[in-house]
């Protein structure tokens, strides 16, 4: 195997990894408001790690360059669509999900 | 275009399954809810993952015109999001 | 203007960009004419727009007044004479509505009459009633009853956008770079037919949408701010990464140690373009997420507590100021101490 190729496998298995986080995260965290953190931040993660062995995979051409804007393109959209939806429902008055112990420091 | 080697595009397909099953497990969000928004940052996420599979297959099988479709999944995907905030807020504005 | 300038100086304070400067600017005005007749003084005046029912609405004009006092003897403290330089701070007109130009003018007035002051500098960012333009008017109205006003000259790092503004041409030519170069690496950058279609298509595009999608017009900051963003982009970068190793702890962890809230905190940032920056780059860092910006007061959720102090550290956005300002405003103080100063009161 070459380095790059070792490197589109690195960056494969990162990718698939922090997208298996955010697929829990987005089962298994109590309200939306955390939701969407699993969603905005390992999600947009795993999609870059994974354009980018993508990327890679493509070798130096026009695709590779596509590829690249697509991942910042998801970059720049993803925290905004969490903020957008978050927002909306903090609007709506949902409120946050809070661990029971109150009066913390 | 480079070669790329048959493990290497195997890689990429496996990967591509797997986002495809984590897109399929994330359903389970969305046909649960409980509110609206839940449903909606699961859709998010199915998007953003489907852009990715199809990222990895145009990458697998040397297709790069699949990127297209890509970019404007990812466009329509981040579209739809908003969309969706902006008709469940009275006030103008959602960004 | 006949005769020297006088020493007894008012300068009219609300939100601003550019008020930290004008402080400056009067300061060192004040400090001049000290030198010249052994004394001055300088009144920061905030005239409330509405009406006040109680204490709790003067907060706000009140911690801004205190932290303009703190500013002038910040500046004051490189003068030679300092100790013949007052500062004096009010709260005026908390118990009416100010409508109008007119309104402000009269209030100042009224107090410039009380103080005997006759030299007014005002910021030329000053706007107390919302969009609206103010300080033209201002100026005249204050004129008319016999005061010397004058604009401190300072710069001005952002503008708020009106519908319809200059910078037509640059507006024009960014937005049609960005979908020409757009076209061409979806095409491919193959060939003639693809560079003429593109050009005609970027073309259109600029022509229709120039004006709606970019507030304000690139000037020659905008290199500078570009080459400061490769800057911070590592530093992004980084705290992103921090932040998924988190995440994947967190929610991988049997027992889900999160700790969620919401937070609120006015950043000190402005205009919209930097305010977007940091709230994009929050909701990207470890376990926090914009909710809501209300003009700069940002709703922060967080899922750790951990991630809160760091929030509240403040290292993100005093990297964006770096980015948008420069180094100097790096020495803000965090939101933290923010909070510190004003629960001091």
């Amino acid at each position: 195997m070459t380095p790059v190729e070792i490197a589109i496998v690195a960056l494969a298995a990162g990718g698939v990894f922090f997208a298996v986080v955010a697929a829990v995260g987005v089962l298994r965290l109590p309200d939306l408001y955390t939701r969407s953190h699993a969603a905005s931040k390992s999600d947009t993660l795993g999609a870059v790690l994974t354009l980018g062995a993508a990327a890679l995979a493509f070798g130096t051409d026009v695709p590779t360059a596509k590829t690249v804007l697509l991942l910042l393109f998801m970059f720049l959209t993803n925290p905004t669509a969490a903020h957008a939806i978050s927002r909306a429902a903090y609007d709506q008055g949902i409120e946050p999900w809070t661990t029971e112990e109150e009066g913390k420091p | 275009m480079s070669e790329l080697s048959p493990l290497v595009s195997d890689v990429l397909v496996g990967a591509a399954g797997a986002f495809a099953v984590l897109a399929v497990v994330v359903l389970y969000r969305v046909a649960r809810g409980p509110t609206m928004q839940d449903r909606v940052i699961a859709v998010n996420v199915i998007g953003s993952n489907t852009v990715v599979i199809i990222a990895l297959l145009a990458a697998a099988f040397g297709e790069p015109g699949f990127l297209d479709v890509a970019l404007i999944y990812a466009l329509l995907n981040f579209l739809m999001s908003i969309a969706i905030s902006k008709f469940t807020v009275e006030r103008g504005g959602i960004i | 203007m006949s005769g020297p300038p006088s020493a007894r100086i008012l300068v009219p304070v609300g939100e601003s960009i550019t008020l930290r400067n004008t402080v400056a600017y009067a300061v060192r005005e004040a400090a001049t004419r000290a030198e010249a007749e052994g004394a001055a003084t300088v009144h920061f005046a905030y005239p409330v727009t509405g009406r006040v029912a109680d204490q709790a609405g003067l907060e706000e004009p009140r911690a801004l007044l205190e932290r303009v006092e703190v500013w002038a003897r910040d500046d004051l403290g490189d003068e030679a004479d300092a100790s013949n330089v007052a500062f004096e701070t009010a709260v005026r007109a908390a118990d009416e509505y100010l409508f109008s130009p007119a309104d402000y003018a009269r209030t100042l007035n009224e107090y410039a009459e009380e103080q005997g002051l006759d030299r007014v500098i005002i910021d030329p960012e000053y706007t107390p009633a919302g969009s609206a333009p103010m300080v033209q008017p201002l100026e005249y109205e204050l004129e008319r009853s016999g005061l010397t006003v004058e604009e401190a000259p300072v710069e001005r790092p952002t503008r708020r956008a009106r519908l319809v503004r200059g910078g037509g041409l640059a507006k024009f030519a960014s937005v049609f770079g960005a979908s020409y170069l757009f076209y061409l690496a979806i095409g491919g950058f193959a060939g003639t037919f693809d560079f003429v279609t593109g050009a005609f298509s970027a073309a259109v595009t600029a022509a229709l949408l120039s004006q709606i999608s970019l507030s304000d017009a690139p000037d020659t900051r905008t290199p500078v701010r570009l080459l400061r963003f490769l800057v911070y982009a590592p530093f992004l970068l980084w705290e992103i990464a921090k932040a998924n190793v988190t995440m994947a702890y967190v929610v991988l962890h049997p027992s889900l140690p999160i700790d969620p809230k919401i937070e609120r905190f006015e950043a000190a940032v402005w205009g919209d373009l930097p305010v977007m920056t940091l709230a994009n780059s929050i909701t990207l860092t470890p376990g926090t997420l914009t909710v809501d910006v209300i003009d700069r007061e940002f709703h922060v959720h967080s899922l750790t507590r951990s991630s809160r102090e760091d929030l509240l550290a403040g290292a993100l956005e005093r990297a964006v100021r770096f980015v948008y300002y420069g180094r100097d405003a790096m020495a803000i103080a965090s939101p933290e101490e923010r909070r510190a100063e004003v629960d001091d009161e």
